[in-house]
């Protein structure tokens, strides 16, 4: 038996035209998309769908996301046609709770594959509209003019010249920041990667509005931030002079397209999904107020000259990025993130400045002496305190375990587990950072 | 340069350049030249700068929201959901292609004759002083409204053929029945949003005295300012934005469009703007039949949301001019005045020592603007009046950061709704006080009107 879902939706399958929205047969007057899109990208859809399609009103529904699952579970789907979101971790829990109707795609030109990662539904309920990467926003003039080599990996975030030229997204306050980190901590190790955010946190600015972590860089407050890739190339397409750097272990994730099950505008609905997914309507992801990637490969050969082709990526390394694992725990990676670095980062600051110190006296003593390791037992020192100084209270092993504890970003559904298990983390942080000052107190040589 | 101006008259009125402060001028020129802070904003209003930005990004969201409350209330009718989507790039809207285009930066403003609260234009009784055409879920929008454009050829003195287009104002799908013959509609397009905290703090008293209701001075030019309600000071004031010079405060204006296109609550505008016979409006308002949600309701917009919007805009800076010193653009500058364009759009103006802003104090500014209401003849109007301001009347638009517009917009127009495609357009359409100005415009060997075009476009 078919579920409840697919025998609702049967009838009304139908393919997805990938030649423009030119149903043979007249739309209905309106179709209703929900969406959590800027207005920036979601006026020049409405404006080229509206052209293209005269008679049919474009009425846009905006709600976050989890105001739009609550939407599109009442029994009429609050009146909505289309779903069409940046929200990775919506659609696969929408489709299996029967929200949307089958699509058919034509994979010959919609691959619903990018840099090696599927980013459609395998199901065939939901289909990637554009995809965005993940990586570094750069001021390049003011690296050169103060003869810093410009990052290229996420480890080079950790470097000591950042001293103050970084800014970081507070991962529990940026809607971007659970994916970026996730990728950064798939990419360097659960441990390895904790380490490294808190060593660049300690001088870092944490900046918790989207927009304003590449802000920092256009208007001069930092030369260095991490971030999803849009806010950097539309900053560069109008005009700022910074760049964008992809690290070679990153990941593109995607928006995605739906059409509800009890859409009341059905071909509306599809020629809306038609559009989006057509050559025109994926073009307009090269606008410059938008700077998304298409994910269709044809469209390519129009985008503006230094595009990046996530297709066809250069420099990449093999990486297989876990999408699933990593919707399981931006929760996670939020709350500690607040707990690690948000909450502590003066203290940090504090612990990193003494550990930096003593390598420093280590370095100098060894060039002094011409002896790789002239102190062993301060050398020893410093590394346990580095190694304390990364503690991280919640073990790779266990994240899989406590993710669900923590799952969406902006709920606290177990208020009183979390602030015990938050007690817990801050009291075994605390004894470590205090256990790495020490140590790197001591490993200071004597004045 | 003899090549290029032949004429002894036009070297004789080359002009000194204008240049402005550059504590609230930023070297921009690209697509965000529109959305810089002033570079003397202190670090925390700066802070506050970037909160108001993402203010006036955001989409607002039809109620309840459990995630976001705080940007919840869009409606029951309103025009857009966001402050962007009409102020693009902050620069200017775009008026509707034709018939089969609808109006997505540009709204239409109602009334019928008489007057209303202090002074007002007297709303429709049924569809109010703003049309709306859409509605939340359950509420019916007021209908569809655009324009379809007729296009004739003007001919300049040398025989230059210059395609000037008048829109026709269409309303269609009337939501709440028919409009009546009585109605006034005034098409406004969303103008650019730079320097207005600086235009805010040039003192009254500065306007009052550039006013010459009675043309004392017999220059034909008869700039008067417009009186208006100040809805926080229960009292009259000069009016100095809007289109029509028809709000006294950004914050006011802020609040206006936030009430009248997003259908946003706030404390100087507590009170949705259903009328009576929209039911469904009211009803989704949480007003009865007869009766108001009542002053005390939580307004939809925060004070501080207010606020922060409002420091938005009063501390978008003005880029800076380019290419001022070129010889082209110094004639042009000459001939601007020498044509009496100057009398009107007035060079420089400074603000005075109590700002809203610290930064915003005792700069000289060139916005030129003189903020008063000036008769733009036949053709610009709109044939309805706005407190003092006539159906002939508009406010003196402020030229600065003209020249950048095309770099701001995608389909760059000009004129309270658009319809001008080019500022050589904008200027035939000038009429009224300015005829003279536009007559010697038509008459100028090419070369004049290519310095005077070269002068707008360093603006």
């Amino acid at each position: 038996m078919l579920p409840l879902s697919r025998r609702i939706a049967a009838p009304l399958l139908g393919s997805i035209l990938m030649f423009g929205s030119g149903a043979g047969w007249a739309l209905e007057d309106r179709v209703v998309v929900m969406t959590s899109y800027p207005d920036e990208l979601v006026q020049r859809y409405e404006q080229a769908f509206e052209r293209a399609n005269p008679g049919t009103d474009l009425q846009v529904v905006w709600k976050p996301s989890r105001d739009a699952a609550v939407e599109l579970a009442k029994p009429d789907q609050g009146g909505v046609d289309v779903y069409w979101t940046p929200s990775l971790g919506s659609f696969p829990r929408l489709r299996d709770a029967g929200a949307f109707r089958p699509l058919a795609v034509d994979r010959a030109v919609l691959p619903g594959v990018v840099d090696g990662q599927f980013v459609s539904d395998r199901q065939g309920f939901f289909e990637a509209f554009e995809v965005a990467g993940y990586g570094m926003i750069i001021n390049p003039a003011a690296l050169a003019r103060d003869r810093l080599p410009q990052p290229a990996t996420w480890r080079d975030l950790a470097a000591t010249r950042w001293t103050g030229r970084l800014a970081l997204p507070i991962a529990g306050q940026v809607g971007f920041s659970g994916a970026l980190y996730d990728i950064l901590l798939q990419a360097e190790g659960w441990e390895a990667g904790w380490a490294l955010l808190g060593e660049a946190a300690a001088d870092a600015t944490l900046v918790g509005s989207g927009g304003q972590v590449s802000e920092s860089v256009v208007n001069g407050e930092a030369d260095v931030a991490v971030t999803v890739d849009f806010f950097a190339r539309s900053a560069i397409a109008n005009g700022h002079p910074v760049a964008l750097v992809y690290p070679p272990r990153t990941a593109f994730l995607p928006a995605q397209v739906a059409i509800a099950r009890a859409a009341p505008h059905p071909d509306a609905a599809r020629a809306f999904v038609d559009f989006v997914l057509s050559a025109p309507g994926q073009a307009l992801l090269f606008h410059p107020d938008i700077r998304r990637y298409p994910v269709r490969p044809d469209v390519y050969a129009q985008a503006p000259a230094g595009t990046v082709n996530p297709f066809q990526r250069i420099g990449a390394e093999p990486y297989a990025y876990d999408m699933e694992m990593g919707l399981n725990r931006h929760g996670l990676i939020a709350a500690l993130f607040d707990t690690l670095i948000a909450a502590r980062q003066d203290r940090l600051k504090t612990l990193w400045g003494a550990i930096h110190a003593a390598e420093a006296a280590l370095a100098a003593q060894s060039t002094a002496q011409s002896t790789t390791n002239p102190d062993p037992e301060r050398t020893a020192l410093v590394g346990r305190a580095r190694m304390l100084a990364g503690f991280v209270p919640v073990a790779g092993a266990d994240v899989d375990r406590l993710a669900p504890m923590f799952q969406d970003r902006r709920s606290n559904r177990n208020p009183e587990e979390q602030a015990a298990m938050r007690k817990d983390w801050s009291a075994r942080i605390d004894a470590a950072h205090a256990e790495a000052l020490e140590l790197a107190r001591r490993a200071l040589p004597t004045p | 340069m003899r090549r290029v101006l032949p004429l002894a008259a036009a070297l004789l009125v080359a002009a000194t350049p204008v240049l402005a402060d550059e504590a609230v001028t930023v070297p921009v020129q690209g697509r965000d030249a529109f959305s810089r802070p002033l570079p003397a904003l202190d670090p925390v209003r700066r802070a506050a700068f970037h909160a108001g930005r993402s203010l006036f990004q955001q989409v607002w969201t039809v109620g309840p929201s459990e995630v976001r409350p705080d940007l919840d209330g869009l409606g029951p009718l309103f025009n857009r959901q966001s402050c962007i989507a009409c102020h693009a790039k902050n620069g200017r809207g775009e008026p509707p292609e034709g018939e089969s285009d609808s109006m997505r930066s540009t709204l239409v403003r109602l009334s019928v004759p008489g007057s209303g609260v202090g002074m007002a234009p007297q709303p429709h009784p049924v569809y109010g002083d703003q049309f709306n055409p859409d509605g939340i879920p359950g509420v019916p929008g007021e209908g569809r409204a655009t324009l379809v454009w007729s296009e004739r050829i003007d001919r300049l003195a040398d025989g230059t053929p210059v395609a000037l287009r008048r829109p026709d104002l269409r309303l269609g799908n009337l939501g709440y029945g028919p409009l009546g013959p009585e109605v006034m509609t005034s098409v406004r397009m969303a103008p650019p949003l730079v320097g207005l905290g600086l235009l805010e703090a040039v003192p009254e008293a500065d306007l009052l005295a550039l006013a010459d209701p009675d043309d004392r001075d017999g220059d034909g030019v008869r700039g008067r300012v417009n009186l208006v309600w100040d809805a926080a000071r229960g009292a009259y004031a000069i009016g100095r934005f809007g289109l029509k010079a028809n709000q006294p405060s950004l914050r006011q204006q802020n609040a206006g469009a936030f009430d009248g296109d997003l259908g946003l609550t706030s404390t100087l505008f507590p009170q949705h703007g259903c009328t009576a016979a929209q039911t469904a409006c009211r009803a989704a308002a949480g007003e009865g039949p007869g009766e108001d949600a009542g002053d005390d309701a939580r307004p939809e917009l925060s004070d501080e949301q207010l606020d922060l919007v409002t420091l938005y805009t009063r501390a978008l800076a003005v880029p800076a001019r380019r290419n001022a010193d070129d010889p082209l653009v110094r004639v042009g500058e000459g001939l601007f005045a020498a044509i009496g364009c100057a009398a009107c759009h007035t060079p420089t103006l400074r603000t005075g020592p109590s700002a809203a802003l610290p930064e915003l104090a005792g700069r000289t500014i060139h916005p030129f603007t003189d903020l008063l209401l000036h008769d733009m003849g036949e053709g610009l109007a709109d044939g309805r009046p706005d407190f003092q301001a006539t159906g002939r009347q508009w406010r003196t638009p402020p030229l600065w950061g003209l020249g950048l517009t095309a770099a701001v917009t995608d389909r760059p127009t000009y004129l309270h709704d658009g319809r001008a495609r080019t500022p050589l357009e904008a200027i035939l359409w000038h009429g009224g006080e300015a005829e003279p100005a536009r007559e010697a415009v038509r008459r100028m060997p090419s070369l004049n009107r290519k310095a005077l075009l070269a002068f707008l476009d360093s603006l």
